[in-house]
Order: structure tokens, then sequence, then C-alpha cells
């Protein structure tokens, strides 16, 4: 007689959908639920339907932190992806790489916290390592007040991400040159082909589908980007620099508005999970090279 | 087959729900406390007070133990800055909230009685002779719809002007008393290379209480609360030409480049390194250079007062503070008898000698350090008393106007520009 598994698989899957149901998908659909609600955190809950979402599209600095963001995204999409390719390919094409991989891979390790308190001394505009070496060297008409300047503020968050995750994505790349057979790359050495050219018209071509699943993480990674902002600049100056998720975290923390700063995660969730798809849509399929 | 099938998702479903349930514990929604018999705790929720004050807490807790056999007194010290954010609402509305918390007057206070959080205590306050203990003026500002819900902590200084008195004696300046006679130091101390002000406004709040000041002494403390309490606009002629105060320091390069990317802590430091001469700030620059620079030589004036404004010349930037018991805590009476102990004579003289304020007769008796005892004595004798954008006002509201006084200080926008764009903000509040 054949035993009745029936009830087995889902007492097996049981403890994991637990856990992503307290993690995940209750404070999800407490949230949606939250978000047509005006609520301080502590009162009464009072029901405003879509009330929430309406203000949310005429907050001028919360459409502003869209722009923001994505000035940040095409940033680190250079300083990091872009930046990490270039790495892998510098330190790849070296015999011995593992200092240089340990080296470049280290700020990714570090707490960002850690690394935006320590980053914020450097750019200090009074006391800072920055503005004191240009002034050693004689360059004090370069200095500037890095994190409280519009004009400069973004750029410096952008380029202290850089500096931490370009190892992240040399790590990913490196990887994925690493599979490449060496046979390959030795026929093109044979050929005459030099390095550069065996990183542009070999190696980056032979890692397209890394390259994509890089670009789709440092795009979705920078729209949640929110320990640097926060402790480097908190949105300002004169939220110059505000991204959704610190307006998100000011309005339901500091301006106790719990059902406005929900609705503003259910826009944040939806515009990421949109971009998830547009992504997919655009990705072409099975065009990489089998090797 | 497919019933089968069925059965156990519901099954499973079913069963993830129980976990979740068991999970959750007590609801504890909007923050009730259950007055079972066997629950002697007294929960008490409030920012650090300070390493040289906990000791004193700590009496406060033992004299009541004492008192009341078989009850406990439990203390939850929080960050200031996480306190008066996320830290008391979450308090409040879980499981064994505080039946004591601490709260600024103003807006928050009627926040808290709004929400149902805020006991009316005034009536056995002065059944246990507690009111009779303070001085006169100490529950100024713990009322709410002519009900007291507070028992005063202290009283602070929102904002005064801090002057380093060696570069002032070098400089041969004395404190001024108009706005004039302080641009005048302004331009000499210039003039000298030394910068007059030093400021940490990357949180927005310094240069915002400061500004605030400012704005309610050129037009009229009853205009300031009404364009904070969004009745009127605050971006009329008669405010840009006040924010233009804060344009002439910017113009005039009077206050440090980074004023809007540094936080206060550093803005101290510059205060404290003699880079700046002066730093307005509040009250509790006395414990910070307890902390950071003990032999500082540092001395403070009120902002002095400003020609043609239309506010009381004379007027105080500062909040009171205090404690308040939770309306839905279910030991109200033995709250109140906490409050009884924390004022009496012993204790009060205990908080003052550590070097905590106090607006108790016996307090005042013992003496505060000087420069403490001045700014205590202005807010005592003030003929008016000025509510902070954030304490005493919409958050919201007053996050427009902070950011807008940032960013003229910053010499990012005009006044214009600045007020326009705060009061579009707060139109879309409404």
């Amino acid at each position: 007689m054949k035993p009745n598994r029936g009830w087995t698989p889902y007492l097996f899957v049981l403890p994991a959908f637990t856990v992503f149901a307290i993690s995940i998908l209750l404070p999800l659909l407490g949230t949606f639920g939250l978000s047509f609600t005006r609520w301080d955190g502590s009162g009464a809950l009072k029901f405003k339907g879509v009330a929430n979402y309406i203000r949310a599209f005429h907050d001028s600095v919360y459409i502003a932190s869209y722009w923001h963001v994505l000035i940040y995204v095409v940033a680190t999409m250079v300083l990091e992806v872009v930046a990490g390719l270039l790495l892998a390919g510098a330190v790849s094409a070296r015999p011995r790489t593992t200092f240089y991989r340990v080296a470049f891979f280290i700020p990714v390790m570090l707490p960002l916290v850690v690394i935006a308190v320590l980053w914020s001394f450097v750019l200090n505009p009074d006391f800072g390592l920055l503005n004191a070496g240009l002034d050693a060297i004689g360059l004090d008409s370069w200095k500037r007040v890095w994190l409280g300047d519009p004009n400069t503020a973004l750029l410096a968050i952008s380029v202290i991400s850089g500096w931490i995750f370009a190892g992240f994505y040399m790590a990913i790349f490196y990887a994925g040159f690493a599979r490449i057979p060496k046979d390959i790359i030795e026929s093109a050495r044979l050929d005459g082909a030099g390095e550069w050219m065996i990183f542009r018209r070999m190696k980056v071509p032979l890692v397209r589908g890394i390259t994509e699943v890089a670009v789709l993480l440092c795009v979705t990674g920078g729209i949640q980007v929110f320990d640097l902002v926060f402790v480097l600049t908190n949105g300002g100056p004169y939220n110059t620099t505000e991204v959704p998720t610190t307006y998100l975290v000011k309005t339901v923390f500091r301006d106790q508005e719990v059902g406005y700063g929900s609705a503003l995660a259910v826009i944040l969730t939806v515009v990421i999970a949109l971009i998830g798809l547009l992504y997919s849509r655009l990705r072409r399929k099975s065009s990489d090279v089998e090797f | 087959m497919r019933m089968s099938r069925l059965a156990s998702v519901v099954a499973a479903l079913s069963a993830s729900a129980l976990l979740l349930a068991g999970c959750s514990g007590s609801s504890g929604g909007g923050g009730e406390t259950s007055a079972s018999p066997s629950d002697q705790i007294l929960r008490i929720a409030m920012t650090e007070p300070g390493a040289d004050a906990i000791p004193v807490w700590n009496q406060v807790k033992t004299t009541y133990e004492a008192a009341h056999p078989g009850w406990t007194v439990q203390y939850n010290f929080q960050n200031d800055d996480i306190y008066s954010t996320v830290g008391l609402p979450s308090l409040l509305s879980g499981g064994n909230a505080p039946d004591i918390f601490f709260e600024w007057s103003g807006n928050r206070l009627q926040t808290r009685h709004a929400d149902g959080y805020a006991a009316s205590i005034g009536d056995q306050l002065k059944a246990k002779g507690v009111t009779d203990l303070y001085i006169d003026g100490a529950f100024g500002g713990t009322s709410v719809d002519g009900k007291t819900v507070m028992l005063p902590l202290g009283k602070d200084v929102s904002n005064v002007i801090w002057y380093n008195k060696d570069i002032f004696d070098k400089q041969g300046l004395t404190p001024p008393t108009t706005w004039a006679e302080l641009d005048a130091i302004n331009s000499k101390l210039k003039a000298a290379g030394i910068t007059p002000y030093a400021m940490g406004n990357k949180d927005l709040w310094p240069a915002g209480n400061w500004n605030g000041h400012v704005l309610s002494r050129i037009v009229g403390e009853q205009a300031y609360a009404d364009a904070l309490n969004m009745t009127s606009p605050l971006d009329s002629p008669e405010w840009v030409a006040a924010m233009d105060k804060m344009k002439e320091i910017h113009d005039g390069g009077w206050i440090n480049d980074s004023v809007n990317s540094v936080s206060d802590n550093e803005g101290y430091t510059l205060f404290f390194t003699g880079k700046a001469a002066m730093t307005p700030i509040g009250s509790w620059l006395v414990d910070v250079r307890k902390d950071q620079a003990p032999t500082f030589n540092m001395d403070w004036f009120n902002l002095p007062a400003i020609d043609g404004g239309k506010g009381n010349q004379q007027s105080v930037l500062g909040v009171s503070s205090g404690l308040v018991v939770n309306a839905k805590s279910a030991k109200i009476d033995q709250a109140v008898d906490f409050f009884a102990t924390l004022a009496s004579s012993d204790i009060q003289a205990a908080f003052v000698k550590a070097g905590s304020s106090s607006l108790t007769k016996a307090g005042a008796a013992t003496g505060l350090n000087p420069l403490s005892q001045r700014l205590l004595n202005l807010i005592e004798t003030a003929p008016e008393i000025v509510s902070p954008p954030d304490t005493g006002y919409n958050l919201k509201v007053a996050d427009a106007l902070n950011t807008a006084t940032s960013a003229v200080l910053g010499g990012a926008m005009s006044s214009q520009d600045a007020l326009t764009q705060a009061q579009q903000k707060i139109d879309a509040l409404k």
C-alpha cells in the first residue's frame, strides 16, 4: 500500500514559510494597511482612504528624492560597476592577485555606518583630511564644504559608495573572468592581442550575463540607499541629497506620520518592483556564449 | 486528490496563523497596561539624565520602594534623539507601556493629551502638598485644556548667545544690548580674523531655534505662533525682512562655512577650540563644557533687542519639560506618590548638588552652577517665553521653516525664495 504523503511537503515548508510570513509578508501587509490611515504611532488610527497617496504625488521633496536617487544610481553605475569591471580586468591580468583582491574587497566587509562616520571625518571642512591635504599641497582653492554644498554633497556620497562597492563588483567580475577557458585567452595572446584588447573584445563580452545582474543589483541597491546618506548628510543640505528612504524614515520616526510614511514605502516598493519587471523584459534571453 | 491538496494548504496556513498568534504575545494595543495585583512595577521612561544625576534617580527609587513595600521602580533611560522620535511612541504603543514618561511642553504634550496618554494630576498633586513644594511659575506650560498634566522637572533656555570671554576681553568687547551693537561686534571680530559664530546645523534645529527667536522678536510672538500654527503665511514681506537677519550673517561671513554640514557637537568643538567667538545654543552647553572643556572661559547673553521689532524684546526662547502620568495606566495613584517622593527637599537638593536644575523651593535654596542659575533666573523672570519651532509646533511646519533658515544661512537661497518654498510645503499639509 502506497503511503499518503500529502501533508509532508507542506509541513517541511512550514518553518520557512513562517519566517517569511513574520519577517516579510506580515510587515508588507501591515504597511499597506497603514498607508490608508493617519497614525502617529501611539494614538488612534484614522482611516484616510487614498489621501496619503495623493499627498505623496504633490510632495515636492518626495518627488525630488527620486531625481536625487536617479543621479546617485547613474553615478554609482560608473563608480561601482564600471570601476569594478576595470579593476577585475586589471587584477585578472596579473599573475598573483590575492593581495589586490583582498585589498579591494575590505571596504565591502566594513559596516556602512562605520564607513560613513569615518568619511564624515575625512570630508569635515574644518578638521578633515581632504581639505587639510589640499591645503598642504597648495590647492586650498579646491577646498569645499563637501557635504554642505549642494553642488558636491551628492557626488561625495556617490564617490564614497564607489570606494566601498567597487571591490564587491570586482569580485563578481573576477569570478566571471576566472571561468573563461585559459586557452582562448592564450590563443588571443599568441595572435598578438594586447591585454586591453583581450579585456575589451573577449572578457567583457563573455561576462555579459554577469554584467546584467551587476547592473540590476546596482540599480535596486542604489534606489534603497539609506545608511550613507543618513549618516553623511541626512538628506541635507536643504533636502538636496534627500532620497526616498531617508525621507520616509524622517516622516515616520521624526514627524511621527506613520500612515503617510507607509504610503511612501508602498510607492517605493512598487517602483522597485516595476524596475525589476522592466529589467526582465529588456534583458535579451539566452544570448550568452556558452563555454 | 485535489481536495486533499487544498486541505493540506489550508492546514499549513492555519498552523502558521496559530504559530504567529502564539509568537505575538500580548497585543498591548494603544499602550494599555494591566492592573493585576501581581504587577507592582512602576515603569518610568525618560531621556538619559546624565551620569551625575543617575545616582540621585536611584536614590528616588530606593526611597519610594522603602515607603511602598512590594513595589519596584523600573527606569528606562534612552538617548535623547531616539526617545524624542521613535522611542517614546514605541514604548507607549507596546506591551508594558510606561506608567510615567518624560515629555516636553508645547505641541508634544498636547499630542500626548489628545492621544489619551496624559492623565490630569493637578488635584492629586495639590492634595499631597506637592504643588506647594514648587516655586511660583514652575507649573507654567504643564497644563492642557486648563488641567495640569505634567510635573515640571526643568525649564530649559533653548537659545542664548554664548561667548568666549577670553576673545571678548582681548578684543575689548562687552555683551551687546541691541542687534546693532551685535552687528558691530561681528564686524570687529571679522576684521580681526576671528569668525564671530560657530554652529553645527546639520540637523536644522540649532539655527532653527536661534532664528525662531529672532523671527518672533521681529514679527511679534502672536504672528510667529500664527504662522507656525498654519493660520497665517510665513512668506509675507514682514517675514522676509525678518529672515534677512540670517542673510546678513551669511553675507558678512560671520558664521562658519560648514554650518549646515556639521553636527551640533562639532559646532560645540569649534567653539571650545577657539575657532569662533560665539555660539548661539541652549543652556545645555554648561553640561557639554563640563565633559569637553571644563576650563573653557565662557559666558552668555540673551538675544539683544532688535530695533523696530514687534515682539517683546526681553523674551526668552525656552521649553518646559517634566514627567507625565500615562492616563492608560492603572497605577496613577502610585505615580503621584512617586512624584511626591521626587519633589521632596532632600531629593531636590541632591539633584542640584549633582548639577541638575530644580524648580522646587528646596532646589532653589541649594544653588546651582552660577551660569545655570542665571539661566534659570532668566527664564523664570522672562516677561515672555517663546517656544522653539520643533518643540512647540507641528514638526513638519517646523522642518519647513528650519530648512528655510538653513538655506538662507548657508547662502543657498534668498529669504523670499526660502520662505516661499517653506510656505509651499506647509500648504501641502493643510
